[in-house]
């Protein structure tokens, strides 16, 4: 007996932000894959990246019909007669269906060495770019969402997909420094840009009304803080920052920080996934 | 338990000419576009679901209900739009009741102990076996002493079947729970204006003194009487101050909540009551009237219990005292109404009597929006009809209680134990007592485990109770809405005859429990030879009710059975107005119940052959049928002198205060610092030991942390969640802590209805039994839903902790006496441990015994009484009570 | 009303359609749970989850101590962001009377509606219920939609023994709901969400009725409870 008797779930459980992370990472390859067609230092990464990109792609679309109570059902969102347009998932699945189709025609446009390639590379980044728009934005619409509730959250899934992206192509690069440095580059800008994206959502939440107080109370304190701040922002965000500036173009440190950057790409989306969340189970 | 006792009360007998008196305005708005009730539809199949009026029996209030029948199943109840004390509503439990019949942990068939007893091994046997087995024991049994067999029954609503029963076998040894319940209430009222219960018009007043009664949980009658309530606080601006030691739902919204150190409400009562008679706002003219006392004989009375006294014993500032005793007076009209708070003490029937001469001094008695005699109807028995035992019973009526008119259930244990009855056959019917009862496990659960005293133990019931899982025979009887039984209750100022009926056929091979007595008769005297089988001469629970209701005068005209069939009720006053809830007559207007049921005037028949005496008594044939007032007739109340008796003469007899007195529980007095008092109580979703297995209502509350105040947790050291030893004299437990600011500091609060050791899986076990444990263990169907319940806590039950106390008057259980220690948990303290000793319950049993009138310590706390010429100056009475 | 429209799915005011609300008289409710127990009847709704529930507070310090209860439900809410998230439709309006309805076997169970709740008014149908066959699609009250087309009044207002849950249209200015809303001082829950609720409180005190510390200040006697109905989950 206290103060409520009855309990709310999350409505998105965890692994959603697993979803979030391997479709990120997804559209990242995509598009470094595609840029290989614009910028030779790419060129390794075409078919590696795509391949990557695709598995990954097969793997979060698995994993988000799994999460569907009736997965048989995922079907329902291509029939036009039931399609609502104002839903963030209705654009986010045709999306994520059309984004399919186009990489399997980009390979076979690659295998074929078809001309067609590089625009089918151009057509499957501006879709592989809509992944992470619309994971953010699907978070992005629910007004009473402490945390979500920010035009960050397009922006900032956007940059942490290219953060993890490359994160993830450092290892596809190995053994070319040019292609590295270029990646370290891409890792450096994308941090810095969530990393500052961060600092003002931190503050909004921290100063907004109270129940993203408490949010904030929650995320930066208990286990969530530990993940949010330690792994998220410490060792996931801060520190391969420092270690990429201070090692320089150090493939072994390039590598490091990849690695920390992945787990702080999945943590930042945990927390961002269940920080928006914890408080409405409250209500 | 509250069986409408017709040779008290019959002069509320209502026929069909029952009145529903002049119509008040209309109110403002509009109906309410919809109907609230009557039908219902099914969510998915859209059909009609049939509806089968009923009375509900999830507890003991009695509302009236419809059930819906969709595919044969019963899915949904909702109150009687026809009853007008229920006004078609039911409260959670209510609307939770055919669990009862669906609990997959339901008995079906009868079952024969195979290993030790309480060990949990059962034989499926036939009927036929069971009831051979039953009749050879009672046969034996007879040859002996009818008296060694025995029924103790908790809720009994067969409306005279069980009576009938025990008197067919010639054994007067019928117990009831009353002393449990409200008993020191009951014996508190009665022999003051009669009934013993009142019936506030709370729908109509303007003020409520409610002295610990926790109307919006529970009470008699939580769903008609919260209903009342809200309407008297929102619409007519009644005010509501509730006396509770703990923050109740009903303190919570009360207006006021004064909270009072357990066991004075008496004293803070009897002090409103001297500022009322020392500021002369009593109503000297209904004290003159109708009471047995002067004015000034009053007042005289009353100087003794000044604000001051009273203020020191409860912790009520003297400044709150006299303004609720101006507010009450002035305020018209006005009412009280007690439960079990004032009533469950050492002395609670003083405390009671203390109370209810709030509404007698200030004249609220019998008017509209004021404390109301209760209104009733009966029913004939089936003829012929077995004599009255020929012997009386010990156990029954013990002598050194004899004004415990209810009986004094909780000490039979001890007195079996000590051979003053033998018993050969027990026979436990709708009680729990193994963990209703102070002692629980300790007292009944030793008693019924110990074949020596009790040889053998037969349970009527659908549930593997704490009870039934000692028996040596189960019989599975119905749940509620599988049976036939009439019903009435005081529920409101309309009386009212109901029945319920079964909606579904009996499941399995379960029998209502009028069949099985009956087939029990006929296994014992086959061929009618004993002369028991006459009695008994029914061929179904349907035939039975004709007798009951075929001839009621009115009903009769209105069709008797088949009206109330069709209608679950009688009489109808009105239809339902959807908007305002509330029963209304033909212009759209709500009824009317009549007041002043004691100014009704006797008729010249009544009068031929009647004497009037100095007082105004009006005696007929040896009989006070009434009082002369002012050259008119009046029936006045229902007591021997038809007068309120503000003095209780008889009381006196024993060497009771026959005045509103009050006395301090001597053992409060002694206190350490360091010590509570422990209190229980009910709470909205769940009833005594029955509800536990009902998944709605577990879900809803499942745990019973104890409640203790801030102050006392800082002094403590304890935090909400921390686990604690409450210590009592007779046992311990351990269970965690929510500290708040809702109770006094002195009081620890733990709810009942926990902590259940059997009663099925989930309210022994929750989610782990359910997990580890097959449904349908005795033949009941599984509910897939039972593999969402998601709690693993089933609380933790206080009763082994909790010592035997008796009211030396009213034989009630002073169950909010309990001095207990609170400590943090210790190193070897489990969480749901709870130990009580038989010995040091015998220690509780031999201590309060000598407080009864026989006891050494009887005089000692009745100084006042020094002329009192001892136990010794007793006439025996004839026949018990 | 005054209230000028602002969606095309809103219904309040409109002609000739009907727009059901509920108003929740606080100062009449006694906390007796009757309405959620008779709306698990109605519905089977499974143990775990609840269409309709009764939180409650305790204010106050000794001896001044008070206990507050808030039955919530739905809200049917006039812009609901709930039909709007659904990406297949399976949630919707029904625009005479406006009740949020369900289309379960077009439900795909992506809780995106969910997420959008701001009242925690819908939840997942488990696998296993007593007899209705509906299950693992998102569910929530209906405003007793099967009753209301009968003209019966939903099952939680049927049964409130406090009477403090009123039913009816709110565009018909006749009755109870549209003169206690225009009379009385009503409240919604979280109106800054602009979901335009429709129910209405009278006597609901916004310090109790929003998040309060107590929500990182956990008590520890229902965390418990808390996490195993999580772990459950
Ligand atoms: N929901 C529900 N309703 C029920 C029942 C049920 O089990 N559940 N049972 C039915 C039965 S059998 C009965 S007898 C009635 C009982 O109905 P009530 O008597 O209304 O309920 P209780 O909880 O037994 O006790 C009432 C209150 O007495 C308080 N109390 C304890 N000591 C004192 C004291 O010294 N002074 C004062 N003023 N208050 C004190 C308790 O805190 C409690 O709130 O309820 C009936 N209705
Ligand atoms: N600590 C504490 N203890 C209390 C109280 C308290 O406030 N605090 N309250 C006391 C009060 S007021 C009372 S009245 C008593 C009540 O105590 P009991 O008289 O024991 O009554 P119940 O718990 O209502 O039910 C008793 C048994 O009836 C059986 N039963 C249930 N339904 C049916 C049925 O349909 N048919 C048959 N044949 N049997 C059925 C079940 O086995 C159940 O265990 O408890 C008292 N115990
Ligand atoms: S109070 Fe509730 S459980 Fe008791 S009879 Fe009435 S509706 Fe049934
Ligand atoms: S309360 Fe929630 S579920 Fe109901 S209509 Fe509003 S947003 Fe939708
Ligand atoms: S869970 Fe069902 S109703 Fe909710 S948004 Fe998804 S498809 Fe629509
Ligand atoms: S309106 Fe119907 S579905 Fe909604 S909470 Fe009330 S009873 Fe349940
Ligand atoms: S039924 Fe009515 S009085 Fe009871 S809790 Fe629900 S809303 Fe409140
Ligand atoms: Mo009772």
């Amino acid at each position: 007996m206290a103060d409520f008797n009855i309990f709310h779930h999350m409505p998105w459980e965890p692994t959603y932000a697993i979803y979030f992370f391997v479709i990120g990472i997804s559209a990242a390859l995509f598009f470094f894959s595609a840029l290989s067609w614009f910028n030779d230092a790419f060129l390794s990464l075409r078919h590696r990246a795509f391949y990557a990109s695709f598995v990954l792609l097969v793997i979060g679309g698995l994993l988000l019909i799994g999460d569907l109570s009736q997965p048989m059902r995922f079907i329902n969102i291509l029939n036009p007669f039931y399609l609502n347009f104002a839903s963030p998932l209705a654009w986010g699945g045709l999306n994520l269906v059309s984004f399919g189709l186009v990489s399997v025609l980009y390979y076979l446009a690659m295998s074929t060495q078809s001309p067609h390639a590089k625009v089918l590379g151009i057509i499957g980044s501006l879709l592989a770019l809509g992944l992470p728009v619309y994971t953010g934005f699907d978070l992005t619409v629910h007004q009473n969402r402490p945390v979500w509730n920010t035009p960050l959250m397009p922006v900032l899934f956007v940059a942490m997909s290219i953060v993890s992206g490359a994160a993830v192509a450092t290892f596809l690069a190995l053994g070319e420094e040019r292609l590295q440095g270029v990646l370290r580059a891409i890792i450096l800008w994308s941090a810095g840009a969530v990393a500052v994206m961060l600092v003002s959502l931190l503050g909004t939440t921290a100063y907004g009304g109270v129940g993203q107080e408490l949010t904030f109370m929650l995320m930066t304190s208990g286990m969530l803080g530990l993940i949010f701040l330690g792994l998220g922002i410490a060792v996931g965000l801060a520190a391969p920052i420092a270690l990429l500036l201070v090692l320089g173009r150090n493939a072994t440190g390039t590598m490091a920080a990849s690695v920390l950057l992945l787990i702080g790409g999945m943590a930042l989306r945990y927390s961002i996934l269940i920080g928006g969340q914890l408080v409405q189970t409250y209500f | 338990m509250k069986t409408i006792d017709l040779s008290r009360r019959g002069f509320l007998k209502v026929g069909a000419a029952t009145t529903a008196a002049a119509a008040a305005a209309p109110t403002v708005l509009e109906a309410m576009e919809v109907e609230v009730g009557g039908k219902d539809f099914g969510p998915v199949t859209k059909a009609e679901r049939k509806a089968i009026p009923i009375t509900c029996h999830v507890c003991n209030i009695q509302d009236g209900a419809l059930a819906f029948v969709e595919n044969g199943r019963v899915v949904k109840l909702e109150g009687n739009p026809e009853h007008v004390s229920t006004r078609g509503r039911l409260c959670a439990k209510g609307n939770a009741g055919m669990w009862y019949s669906y609990d997959p942990d339901r008995i079906l068939y009868p079952l024969k102990r195979a290993g030790k007893r309480g060990e949990g091994k059962w034989k499926r046997i036939t009927w036929d076996e069971a009831l051979a087995e039953i009749a050879k024991k009672l046969d034996a049994a007879l040859q002996e002493d009818p008296n060694s067999i025995m029924l103790k029954y908790g809720r009994n609503r067969s409306g005279g079947a069980i009576d009938r029963f025990m008197q067919t076998l010639g054994s007067a040894t019928v117990v009831n729970h009353t002393s449990v319940c409200e008993s020191s209430k009951k014996v508190g009222m009665e022999p003051t204006w009669g009934p013993d219960i009142e019936t506030p018009d709370f729908a109509n007043t303007k003020y409520i003194l409610n002295f610990g009664s926790n109307i919006m949980e529970a009470a008699y009658f939580h769903n008609p009487y919260s209903q009342r309530l809200t309407e008297g606080m929102a619409d007519n601006k009644a005010k509501l101050v509730t006396f509770d030691v703990r923050l109740s739902n009903t303190a919570g919204r009360s207006d006021e909540w004064i909270p009072v150190f357990p066991g004075t409400d008496g004293a803070v009562a009897l002090a409103i009551g001297h500022v009322i008679l020392r500021e002369d706002l009593q109503d000297s003219d209904f004290i003159e009237t109708w009471t047995n006392v002067t004015v000034a004989e009053l007042k005289n009375h009353y100087k003794q219990y000044t604000p001051e006294w009273a203020s020191k014993l409860s912790g009520v500032p003297v400044a709150t005292i006299e303004r609720i005793a101006r507010e009450f007076a002035q305020t018209k009209p006005a009412t009280t109404y007690t439960y079990r708070g004032p009533a469950k003490h050492l002395y609670g029937s003083y405390n009671e009597k203390a109370c209810m001469m709030l509404p007698i001094m200030t004249g609220n008695i019998e008017v509209r929006g004021g404390y109301c005699l209760p209104r009733g109807m009966s029913w004939p028995q089936p003829q012929p009809a077995p004599p009255k035992p020929a012997k009386p019973s010990y156990l029954a009526h013990p002598d050194e209680y004899p004004l415990a008119a209810h009986k004094v259930s909780h000490l039979v244990p001890f007195w079996i134990a000590e051979g003053k009855q033998k018993i050969n056959v027990y026979f436990t019917y709708q009680d729990n007592p193994v963990y209703t009862n102070p002692g629980s496990d300790a007292v009944w659960g030793k008693l019924f485990r110990d074949e020596k005293l009790i040889p053998f133990l037969v349970s009527m019931s659908p549930f593997m109770g704490e009870e039934t899982a000692l028996a040596d025979i189960i019989l599975p009887d119905c749940p509620y809405l599988e049976r036939w039984e009439p019903e009435s209750m005081p529920n409101s100022l309309w009386p009212w005859l109901g029945i319920r009926q079964p909606v579904i056929k009996p499941l399995g091979e379960s029998r209502e429990n009028r069949i099985i007595l009956r087939d029990i008769i006929h296994a014992l005297d086959k061929d009618g030879s004993r002369g028991m089988k006459k009695y008994w001469e029914f061929k179904d629970g349907e035939e039975y009710m004709r007798h009951h209701f075929d001839n009621v005068p009115g009903l009769k005209e209105a069709g008797g059975l088949e009206f109330l069939k069709k209608h679950g009720v009688y009489p109808i006053y009105g239809k339902l107005d959807p908007k305002s809830g509330q029963v209304v007559d033909k212009t759209g207007r709500p009824i009317q119940p009549e007041f002043g049921l004691h100014k009704k005037q006797l008729s010249s028949e009544d009068m031929t052959g009647a004497a009037v005496d100095a007082k105004g008594i009006i005696t007929k044939n040896g009989k006070a049928i009434g009082v002369q007032r002012n050259g008119k007739n009046y029936v006045g109340f229902p007591t021997g002198n038809r007068l309120v008796n503000v003095r209780v003469d008889e009381w006196a007899d024993f060497g009771f205060n026959p005045m509103p007195t009050f006395k301090q529980i001597p053992w409060h007095k002694e206190m350490k610092d360091d010590e509570l008092i422990l209190t229980t109580y009910k709470i909205n979703v769940h009833k005594q030991s029955r509800t536990a297995a009902v998944k709605w209502l577990a879900e809803i509350m499942h745990s019973n942390p104890v409640w203790i105040n801030s102050a006392t947790g800082r002094k403590l050291g304890v935090k909400t969640g921390d686990l604690v030893r409450v210590e009592s004299k007779v046992g311990y437990l351990v269970t965690k802590a929510y500290v708040f600011e809702g109770i006094h500091p002195r009081v620890v609060a733990i709810p009942t209805a926990f902590g259940h050791w059997a009663y099925g899986r989930l309210a022994s076990g929750a989610r782990a039994k359910l997990r580890s444990e097959k449904a349908g263990s005795w033949g009941a169907n599984d509910d897939p839903d039972l593999k969402n319940v998601w709690w693993d806590d089933k609380g933790v039950h206080p009763n082994n902790i909790i010592p035997v106390v008796a009211d030396p008057i009213g034989g009630s259980q002073g169950w909010y006496d309990t001095v207990v220690q609170v400590k943090k948990a210790g190193p070897s303290d489990k969480y749901g441990d709870s130990v009580g000793y038989w010995d040091k319950h015998v220690d509780a049993f031999k201590e309060t015994m000598r407080y009864a009138y026989t006891g050494d310590k009887h005089r000692e706390m009745h100084p006042e009484m020094s002329s009192w010429k001892g136990p010794g100056s007793v006439k025996k009475k004839e026949g018990g009570h | 009303m005054t209230e000028k429209l602002t969606s095309s799915s809103e219904t309040r005011g409109v002609q000739g359609k009907k727009r059901y609300a509920m108003v929740i008289d606080l100062r009449r409710c006694i906390g007796c749970d009757a309405c959620m127990v008779a709306c698990k009847a109605e519905f089977d709704v499974p143990v775990g989850v609840f269409r309709t529930w009764v939180p409650y507070r305790v204010t106050g310090t000794y001896p001044n101590v008070k206990k507050h209860f808030l039955p919530r439900l739905c809200n049917h809410c006039d812009d609901p962001p709930c039909v709007r998230a659904c990406p297949v439709g399976a949630t919707y309006k029904e625009e005479d009377g406006g009740f949020v309805l369900q289309r379960y076997e077009r439900c795909i169970g992506c809780k995106a509606c969910m997420a959008s709740c701001p009242y925690n008014a819908r939840f997942m149908l488990p696998d296993n219920r007593t007899y209705t066959e509906v299950t693992n699609v998102v569910d929530k009250c209906t405003f007793c939609y099967h009753r209301v087309t009968e003209g019966l009044a939903p099952a939680c207002v049927q049964t409130c023994i406090g009477r403090a849950r009123i039913f009816g249209d709110l565009n018909d200015p006749n009755s109870e709901v549209a003169q206690l809303v225009a009379t009385q001082p009503v409240q919604v829950l979280r109106p800054e969400e602009g979901t335009k609720p429709n129910v209405f409180y009278i006597g609901a005190d916004r310090n109790l009725t929003e998040h309060g510390r107590a929500v990182y200040d956990t008590p520890e006697v229902l965390e418990e409870d808390r996490k195993n109905f999580t772990d459950a989950g």
